[in-house]
C-alpha cells in the first residue's frame, strides 16, 4: 500500500522530468541546429549526382545527430538545382528565403555552381563545393565560396605531369567533349605537357551527341605511337570511346600500347561496363576505396551497413562537405560568418576524399583529393598513390 | 437590378476593364510577394509569357507549327549579352539588336518554310533550332560555347525625371521592367489580332488555299507572323541573359521549344489570354510542388497530361466553362432566356 503512492509519485515526477527535459532538448535543439541547405541536381540528366550525394549527406547526418557536435546537431533542406543555372537559380533563392541555412552545399555542374556562386555571397551564406571543376568558381575568388574539390587547371596540370613523369609519356592524343569542363581541361593537360616536353598528336573535341567513334579510334591508330590518351567525357561516351580504342587495338585493353588517361567525372563501376577494352586504363577518383586511413575504412563500412552497397566518389565527397562542415562547428562556428570564417581557416582537415587547406580563393590545395586508379585484368583497381 | 447586371456584364466583358485588372495585378505582385524566391519566379513567369504569346502568335493565329521558339529566344539571349560584353554596347540599343536579328532569323525561316506545312514546317523549324544550338556550343571564339558567359549585368539603372533612380539590380523593378514588356508585347499583338490582319492571319490557319483565293498572299503573312513572334521571343531571351547573368547554350536546347508549346497547348492556343495563363502556371506549378520532394515531377506532369486530355482547349476553354456556370446563376438570365 505504502509502495503504490510512492511510485505513481516517482513515476509523475519522472514523466515530468521527461516533459520539461523535452522542452528544454527542444528550445536547445532549436536554437542549436545548424542548417545546412543543399542544392543538387535531382531531376534530368544529372539526378544520378544529386541522389549519390543525398545518400553520403544523410550518413554523415547520422552520424553526427547521434551525439550532436559542441551541442549542435544538423539539419539539410534539399533543393532541386537541376544542373543549370536558371533552376539553381531558382533553387537557392527558394532555399535562402524558406530556409535561412547557416550554411549550403552544392551543385554538381559548373554552370549551375556559378549562377548559385553570386546569390550564396549576396544573402552572405556559405557555399561549399566538392563536384564542378570549373576555374572560374574560385578565379579570383569569391569570399563565400569554397570547393574541396581540385579544379580543372589543378587536375590537368597534375594529370598530364603524372603522365609525363611517372608513365614517361611522350606523346598524347587529347580526346574531349565539347563543354565547359571538357575544353578546360584539355586545354591545361596540353599546355602542361607540352611545357615538360610532351608532344600532341592530335587535338580532337565533339559533341555530346556523337555516338560513335570508331572514325575517331581510326584515326588514333593512325596517328603514330601515342603513349596516352587523356579523355575527358561523361561515362556514357567514355564508355564507347574505351571500347572504340580498344576494338582499334590503340589501348592496351585491345593489346596496343597507349594508356586511356581517365577524369574524376566517371562513375564507380565504369570498368566493369567497358570490360576488358578498361584494362590498363588510369584514372582519377576523388574517393580511393583501398585506402587504410580510418576515417575511410569507417565510412565504408558504416556506408555498407546502411545502404547495402558500395560507396561511390560522389557519396563520399558529399559526406566530406558535411563533415568539414561540422568540423568548423567543432573549432566554434555558430552562424554563417562564422562558418565561413572557420572554412577559410582550416586546416589539416582530413576527410574520406583527402585533406583540405583552402587558399586566399577559397581553393582547396591538397592534391591527396585525387587518387590514381589503375584497371587491371580482373578489372579492379590498383591505387598508384602517387599523391 | 436588371440594370445594374447589364452593367456588370458589361464591364466584365469590357477588354479595358481587364487590361486595367492586368496592369494592376501586375503593379500588386511585387508587394504581395516581397521575398526574393518568389519575386525571381515572377520575373520568369513575365519571361515565359512573352515566350508563349510569341509562339501562340506564330502557331495559334498563323497556324504555323513552329517548334524553333528555343532559337530565337537564343539568339535574343546572346546577340544582347555578345553586344554588351564583348563591344560595350549600352544595354537598350544591344536589347534592340537582339529584338531585330531575332525577328530577322525568323523571318529567314519563315523563307524557307513558307512552303512547308504542318508535320513537315514542324521538322524544318526544329532544324533551325538545332542549327542555333549546335552554332552556340561549337563558335566557341564567338558564343564562349559551353564555357559560358558569366557576370552578365542587369539593365543598368533608369533615371526618369522627377523620380528616383530605378535600380534593376532589384528584383521588384527588373519584375516591372520585364512584366512592362510583357504587358506590352500582349497590347501589340492584342490589337494585331483584332484588327484585319489577325483576321487575315486566321484566314490563312483556317484555309490557307480559300485564303489565297481571296487575294491573301499568304507567304507574306505567315513571314510578317513569324517575324513578329520571333522578336518576341528575342525580346524575352535579352531579359533573361541580364536577369540570370549566366548564359549557356544549354538554356536553349530544343527541349525549350516544347516547354514553351505546352505553355501555349495547356493555356488555349489561338486565343492570347490562354498561353498567358498556360505560362504562369507552367513555371509556378513545379515551384509550388518543390515541397512534395521527388514527386514534384510526376505531379506535374500528370497535371499538364490532364490538363490536355480532359481540356483539349485548355485554360481557356476551363474558364469559359466555369463563366458560362457563373453566367447561368446571374438573376437576368432566366428572363432573357
Amino acid at each position: 500500500m505504502t509502495i503504490k503512492p510512492t511510485i505513481r509519485h516517482f513515476t509523475g515526477a519522472a514523466i515530468a522530468a521527461m516533459i520539461v527535459a523535452g522542452s528544454v532538448n527542444a528550445v536547445f535543439a532549436a536554437d542549436k541546429t545548424i542548417k545546412i541547405g543543399a542544392l543538387l541536381p535531382m531531376s534530368g540528366p544529372g539526378s544520378y549526382f544529386g541522389a549519390q550525394d543525398k545518400q553520403g549527406i544523410e550518413l554523415a547526418l547520422e552520424q553526427l545527430n547521434k551525439s550532436g557536435v559542441n551541442g549542435f546537431k544538423f539539419e539539410v533542406q534539399y533543393e532541386d538545382s537541376a544542373c543549370s543555372p536558371l533552376p539553381a537559380t531558382q533553387a537557392a533563392k527558394r532555399l535562402l528565403e524558406q530556409y535561412k541555412p547557416d550554411v549550403a552545399i552544392g551543385e554538381e555542374c559548373s554552370d549551375a555552381t556559378l549562377a548559385i556562386m553570386p546569390i550564396m555571397e549576396q544573402a552572405k551564406v556559405p557555399f561549399v563545393n566538392a563536384g564542378s571543376s570549373s576555374i572560374k568558381i574560385t578565379e579570383p575568388g569569391n569570399p563565400w565560396t569554397f570547393r574541396i574539390m581540385p579544379n580543372e587547371v589543378m587536375q590537368g596540370v597534375d594529370i598530364a605531369t603524372n603522365a609525363y613523369k611517372k608513365l614517361n609519356a611522350r606523346t598524347a592524343v587529347l580526346l574531349y567533349e565539347n563543354t565547359n569542363a571538357g575544353i578546360g581541361n584539355a586545354k591545361v593537360f596540353s599546355e602542361t605537357f607540352t611545357k615538360l616536353g610532351g608532344k600532341i598528336l592530335a587535338d580532337i573535341g565533339f559533341g555530346r551527341d556523337v555516338n560513335d567513334f570508331t572514325s575517331i579510334a581510326t584515326r588514333i591508330a593512325g596517328v603514330g605511337k601515342v603513349d596516352v590518351i587523356p579523355t575527358y567525357t561523361l561515362e556514357g561516351q567514355g564508355l564507347k570511346i574505351t571500347q572504340a580504342l580498344a576494338q582499334a587495338g590503340v589501348t592496351k585493353g585491345g593489346g596496343g600500347q597507349s594508356i586511356q588517361l581517365g577524369t574524376i567525372w566517371l562513375p564507380f563501376g565504369f570498368e566493369q561496363k567497358a570490360g576488358k577494352a578498361a584494362l590498363g586504363y588510369v584514372r582519377i577518383v576523388q574517393f580511393d576505396p583501398t585506402d587504410k586511413r580510418e576515417i575511410v575504412r569507417g565510412f565504408i563500412q558504416a556506408f555498407k551497413a546502411k545502404y547495402n552497397q558500395d560507396p561511390t566518389h560522389l557519396h563520399a565527397h558529399a559526406y566530406d562537405q558535411i563533415i568539414l562542415i561540422a568540423d568548423v562547428v567543432r573549432r566554434g562556428a555558430k552562424d554563417a560568418q562564422s562558418i565561413r570564417d572557420g572554412l577559410a581557416a582550416t586546416k589539416g582537415f582530413s576527410g574520406v576524399t583527402g585533406s583540405v587547406e583552402f587558399d586566399k580563393t577559397n581553393q582547396n590545395i591538397k592534391m591527396d583529393t585525387i587518387h590514381y586508379m589503375e584497371t587491371l585484368p580482373d578489372l579492379s583497381w590498383k591505387a598508384h598513390g602517387w599523391n | 437590378m436588371q440594370r445594374q447586371t447589364t452593367v456588370m456584364r458589361a464591364v466584365l466583358n469590357s477588354r479595358l476593364f481587364w487590361l486595367i485588372v492586368a496592369a494592376v495585378a501586375i503593379g500588386l505582385m511585387p508587394i504581395i510577394f516581397t521575398d526574393s524566391y518568389w519575386r525571381t519566379n515572377l520575373i520568369v513567369c513575365a519571361i515565359n509569357v512573352m515566350l508563349a504569346i510569341g509562339l501562340d502568335f506564330i502557331l495559334g493565329y498563323a497556324g504555323q507549327l513552329n517548334l524553333g521558339q528555343s532559337a530565337f529566344y537564343g539568339i535574343g539571349a546572346y546577340v544582347s549579352t555578345l553586344l554588351i560584353m564583348k563591344l560595350g554596347v549600352p544595354f537598350w540599343i544591344a536589347f534592340g539588336c537582339g529584338v531585330l536579328l531575332s525577328g530577322i532569323a525568323g523571318m529567314l525561316l519563315s523563307l524557307f518554310a513558307v512552303r512547308l506545312r504542318g508535320h513537315y514546317l514542324a521538322i524544318a523549324s526544329l532544324g533551325f533550332a538545332v542549327i542555333t544550338y549546335q552554332i552556340l556550343v561549337n563558335w566557341i571564339s564567338l558564343t564562349q560555347g559551353p564555357l559560358g558567359i558569366y557576370a552578365i549585368p542587369p539593365p543598368p539603372a533608369l533615371q526618369l525625371p522627377g523620380l528616383p533612380i530605378i535600380d534593376f539590380k532589384n528584383l521588384a523593378n527588373l519584375f516591372y521592367l520585364t512584366a512592362g514588356f510583357a504587358f506590352l508585347a500582349y497590347l501589340l499583338l492584342d490589337q494585331l489580332v483584332r484588327s484585319p490582319i489577325g483576321e487575315t492571319l486566321t484566314a490563312i490557319r483556317e484555309d490557307e488555299v480559300s485564303a489565297a483565293s481571296l487575294g491573301i498572299n499568304c507567304q507574306a503573312w505567315k513571314v510578317f507572323a513569324f517575324a513578329v513572334g520571333s522578336s518576341v521571343a528575342g525580346a524575352a531571351g535579352c531579359f533573361y541573359a541580364s536577369f540570370v547573368g549566366t548564359l549557356v547554350p544549354d538554356a536553349f536546347f530544343i527541349t525549350e521549344s516544347f516547354t514553351i508549346l505546352a505553355m501555349v497547348i495547356v493555356g488555349g492556343m489561338g486565343t492570347l489570354i490562354g498561353p498567358v495563363w498556360g505560362a504562369i502556371l507552367l513555371t509556378v506549378l513545379p515551384e509550388l510542388l518543390r515541397g512534395v520532394g521527388d514527386l514534384r515531377l510526376i505531379i506535374y506532369g500528370v497535371a499538364v497530361t490532364l490538363v490536355v486530355l480532359f481540356m483539349p482547349g485548355g485554360m481557356v476553354q476551363a474558364a469559359r466553362f466555369i463563366a458560362a456556370y457563373f453566367r447561368s446563376l446571374l438573376p437576368g438570365r432566366g428572363a432573357g432566356a
